[in-house]
């Protein structure tokens, strides 16, 4: 039963990448960088789950691995003119070294205070690359050498969504991904039925860090141009919180389903309101938190169109 | 206290002490900081500034430490609240007329009603949620707020002139009349809400609240009721916050990202929910910054950097903060 | 005091000491617990049972004293290290992780080196046990107290443990519920299990156990057979003599 599903879930899978594959040439460049950007969203959703949806460690300063990422990958292809597939490994193996430094004294702290503490981790990230002139060109930003990057940043972010999706499905689905879930649910209890909460912390924040660096880094070559203010903006953190809790957080499917429906709403009232599709957004921010904190999966499992419990 | 407490706190001392420290240590490296008097008289000028700044910071910071006490939810569109305060001011000194410090005598009731507004519509549902529901709610107003004020009045930066001139307190340190009188009234205003919080039945009411909503309740105390008077107290406070802030320093629609940080770190510093310790704060947090923007190169930005580097530091440290005890 | 013969033994607790500020809690309390067999520790409140009981589960960390479980000392080790040296807990009120269904519940318990299939073999059984399967992708919130109760003991079993303690079982739980508890507890035992309940009511532990602690003050004022202990002076008067008057 429980194996039926998983080879319905992956043939899915398979069918949307194949879609995903096909789908570029036929499309406009506009278009094309659209899905690009949604595949983008898809893996920063999935990857604040990993530690906020699943362990329940509400990271509000997630954009610090994103820009990381991005940086590696500038820095490398600019100035040492690195090929910029080899600079996405440094940049996750470099946003893997900092999550460890900054989440094993962090992740001590619970709830608010963990929040606040990691907004403040990543605007303090975000001053260290405005005043690191020597390595990041500070405020004014890396340009990098022109390239025709639209069809190769197309199957990068492809293939980095996938493996992403891979990955949270597989981590969900095991025990591993229970206990993270039985830390988010009561970490005294959890600690005293034998698991080592520190640990398993650590593990989930290290590995919710190395996606988006591996998507800012493709997201920099595609844009060609990066500033501190663009890569490390809070908006960013916002939209992957945003989007796992639209979809249903602490499940895989709820933030590929809330990245998709929430940036292509973004994505529709700029172009039609570009003066206040902000203000919109806001709006949309408050009335989803508000009114539906458990997500569209919550909704249908409260329903009964979707079976409960990641695991059966 | 239990001993580990008393040690937390000697060592968030020490972290104090290296923190404030190190401007001057940056400063001799880099040639910043000198030893002859007249720098040393820029020096006192600086840090007096400094102190009188933080007032201003540790009244706004007061309000959200508030909310955070009684209601526990964080709000992220505090800063957003202070900048609303000095563009009401901008508005009334520019088209009305007015001065700054009169509008306050129907800016802050605006506050009031506004924040009470935004209790019923928004906070009253996000109470007891878990913390992201409330920071995204927040956050979510904070844009709307943001994006709002950048349609009405653009992202040009404003300042008003008001009390340009200087206070000679000796013959060789100086001080911004402006700075003085902001200082002057945030005392006031901030004493004026301690003492209604420790005198009045209101006021006591809404620190029981704070203590313990169930037992408050139980004790017949209208919780509801409560939750309003705070958030429309802590509304007007940052919209003081702003008027005094805005006949100081520029601002446009977007420096209340920063006066958030600002508060978030001077309430980790003080002990959330502890009023006295938003005051002590507030003055602390306001020196370090101006000590470092004097010493160290890059100034704006490592301003900052002091800013979150203490805010993770004390948290790490001492979570309770200065006057509180650790939490459990 | 506690040097018979050393396999009778499974929890030696020696001179513990554990104090909050200036409040000696537990005050150099000594037992021993008999291995294959159902004990119990009770006090009135405030008697540092409670701190006690922390203290063995690595809750608390102890200021001095030592915990020897079959020999080794156990003081000071985090909880879920104490967890791997075989000693489960239950706890007073019901942890059971709420947004989990039964099934994830019993499964976050597991060794991850155990394989999946064992594990689940595990989970299926003891959850038949205790009659919760047709609840297995039910949330934990949604069950009943009693039923999470059950869910949390049977969870408690998952790797199966040597050493069992119950933190107040009695606590807010009707009378059916507990008889099934303790018909549990007593199959447990017959396999070989140490069992220590901690308990604030004297007549579960009085009809349950072999040999009783009884704790006043921070220390073991008195141990013994349930027959002893049901006449000791001591007791008797910790329990309603003169009250506290701190």
């Amino acid at each position: 039963m429980a194996r039926r599903e998983h080879i319905r879930n992956l043939v899915l899978l398979g069918l949307v990448v194949l879609g995903l594959a096909l789908l570029p040439y036929g499309l406009s460049v506009y278009l094309r960088s659209f899905v690009l950007f949604t595949m983008m969203y898809v893996v920063l959703a999935l990857s604040w789950n990993i530690i906020s949806g699943f362990t329940g460690y509400t990271s509000f300063g997630h954009v610090a691995f994103y820009g990381i990422g991005a940086y590696a990958c500038a820095i490398l292809v600019a100035d040492y003119r690195w090929h910029w597939l080899a600079s996405l490994g440094v940049g996750a193996v470099v946003a893997a070294v900092v999550a460890v430094m900054i989440g094993y004294p962090v992740l001590r702290l619970k709830g608010p205070y963990f929040a606040i503490a990691m907004l403040g981790a990543a605007e303090g990230t975000r001053v260290i690359a405005t005043v690191w002139d020597g390595l990041t060109h500070g405020g004014l930003g890396i340009s990098l050498p022109s390239a025709e990057t639209s069809m190769p940043t197309y199957y990068a972010m492809l293939a980095c969504m996938l493996l992403t999706a891979v990955v949270c499905y597989v981590v969900g689905h095991s025990r591993f991904g229970i206990r993270l879930n039985a830390i988010r649910e009561d970490e005294g209890a959890a600690e005293a039925l034998g698991i080592d909460a520190t640990r398993y912390k650590l593990a989930a924040f290290t590995l919710s860090a190395v996606f988006p660096a591996v998507a800012g880094g493709i997201q920099a070559y595609k844009v060609l141009y990066i500033d501190p203010p663009s890569v490390f903006f809070v908006q960013i953190t916002i939209a992957m919180a945003l989007m796992s809790m639209l979809g249903g957080k602490g499940t895989v499917a709820g933030p590929i389903l809330g990245a998709v429906v929430l940036y292509t709403a973004q994505e529709l009232t700029w172009v039609n309101f570009p003066s206040a599709h902000l203000i919109a957004y806001g709006l949309f921010i408050i009335v989803v938190a508000r009114f539906m904190p458990r997500g569209l999966i919550g909704f249908a499992i409260d329903r009964g169109w979707v079976r409960k419990g990641m695991v059966h | 206290m239990e001993r580990s407490d008393v040690r937390s706190l000697y060592l968030l001392a020490a972290f104090l002490a290296c923190a404030y420290a190190l401007p001057f240590v940056v400063g001799v490296g880099a040639g910043t900081a000198r030893g002859d008097a007249a720098w040393l008289s820029y020096l006192a000028a600086v840090v007096l500034g400094g102190l009188m700044q933080g007032g201003v910071y540790a009244m706004f910071a007061v309000g959200l430490t508030l909310i955070f006490g009684v209601m526990r939810i964080i709000n992220a569109a505090h800063g957003e609240m202070v900048m609303m305060g000095a563009y009401l001011t901008w508005v009334a000194f520019f088209y009305l007329g007015v001065d700054p410090l009169l509008a306050l005598a129907f800016t802050l009731p605006l506050a009031f009603l506004f924040g009470m507004a935004l209790q019923r519509v928004l906070l009253d549902a996000v109470v007891g949620q878990p913390e992201l529901t409330s920071l995204l709610v927040t956050f979510g107003l904070g844009l709307v707020m943001i994006y709002s004020a950048e349609l009405i009045f653009t992202t040009d930066f404003r300042t008003i002139p008001y009390a340009p001139g200087t206070v000679q307190l000796t013959s060789t340190i100086a001080i911004g009349q402006n700075r003085v009188i902001s200082f002057a009234m945030a005392v006031v205003i901030t004493l004026g809400v301690f003492l209604f919080l420790k005198r009045s039945r209101l006021g006591k009411a809404v620190r029981a609240t704070a203590l313990n909503a169930e037992v408050a309740m139980v004790c017949g105390i209208d919780v509801r009721r409560i939750y309003l008077i705070t958030t429309g107290l802590a509304t007007a406070l940052a919209v003081a916050g702003g008027a005094l802030v805005s006949i100081q320093f520029g601002f446009n629609p977007e420096t209340g990202v920063l006066y958030t940080l600002q508060a978030f770190a001077i309430i980790i510093l003080g002990g959330r929910g502890h009023y006295v310790g938003a005051l002590i704060g507030g003055l602390m947090l306001a020196v370090l910054e101006n000590l470092v923007s004097l010493m160290v190169p890059n100034g704006t930005a490592m301003v900052e950097l002091a800013a979150y580097g203490l805010m993770i530091f004390v948290l790490l440290i001492r979570p309770g903060g200065l006057m509180g005890v650790k939490e459990g | 005091m506690t040097s018979e013969t050393p396999g009778a033994i499974a929890l030696d607790v020696r001179d513990l000491r554990k104090a909050f500020g200036g409040v000696r809690a537990v005050d150099g309390c000594s037992f021993a617990v008999p291995r294959g067999k159902i004990s119990g520790l009770i006090g009135p409140n405030g008697s540092g049972k409670t701190t006690t009981f922390n203290l063995l589960t690595g809750v608390v960390t102890p200021d001095a004293g030592q915990v020897l479980y079959l020999g080794d000392d156990i003081a000071g080790l985090k909880p879920f290290q104490v967890f791997h040296r075989g000693i489960t807990r239950t706890f007073q009120i019901t942890r059971v992780f709420r947004e989990m269904t039964v099934f994830e519940n019993m499964l976050s318990v597991t060794a991850l080196a155990v394989p999946d299939r064992a594990a689940r073999a595990r989970a299926e059984e003891l959850l038949a046990l205790v009659n919760l399967t047709h609840l297995r992708t039910e949330y934990g919130g949604r069950l009943s107290y009693g039923q999470q109760k059950l869910l949390e003991f049977a969870r408690a079993l998952m790797t199966d443990p040597d050493l069992i303690l119950l933190d107040e079982p009695a606590a807010g739980v009707n009378r059916t519920l507990l008889q099934h508890l303790l018909d549990h507890i007593h199959r447990l035992q017959e396999r070989g299990k140490t069992i220590l309940i901690v308990e604030h009511d004297m007549n579960v532990i009085m009809n349950h156990c072999e040999r009783i602690f009884v704790m006043d003050y921070g220390v073991k004022i008195a141990e013994g057979p349930p027959a002893e202990i049901r006449h000791d002076e001591r007791v008797i008067d910790a329990y309603f003599g003169r009250r506290r008057q701190r």
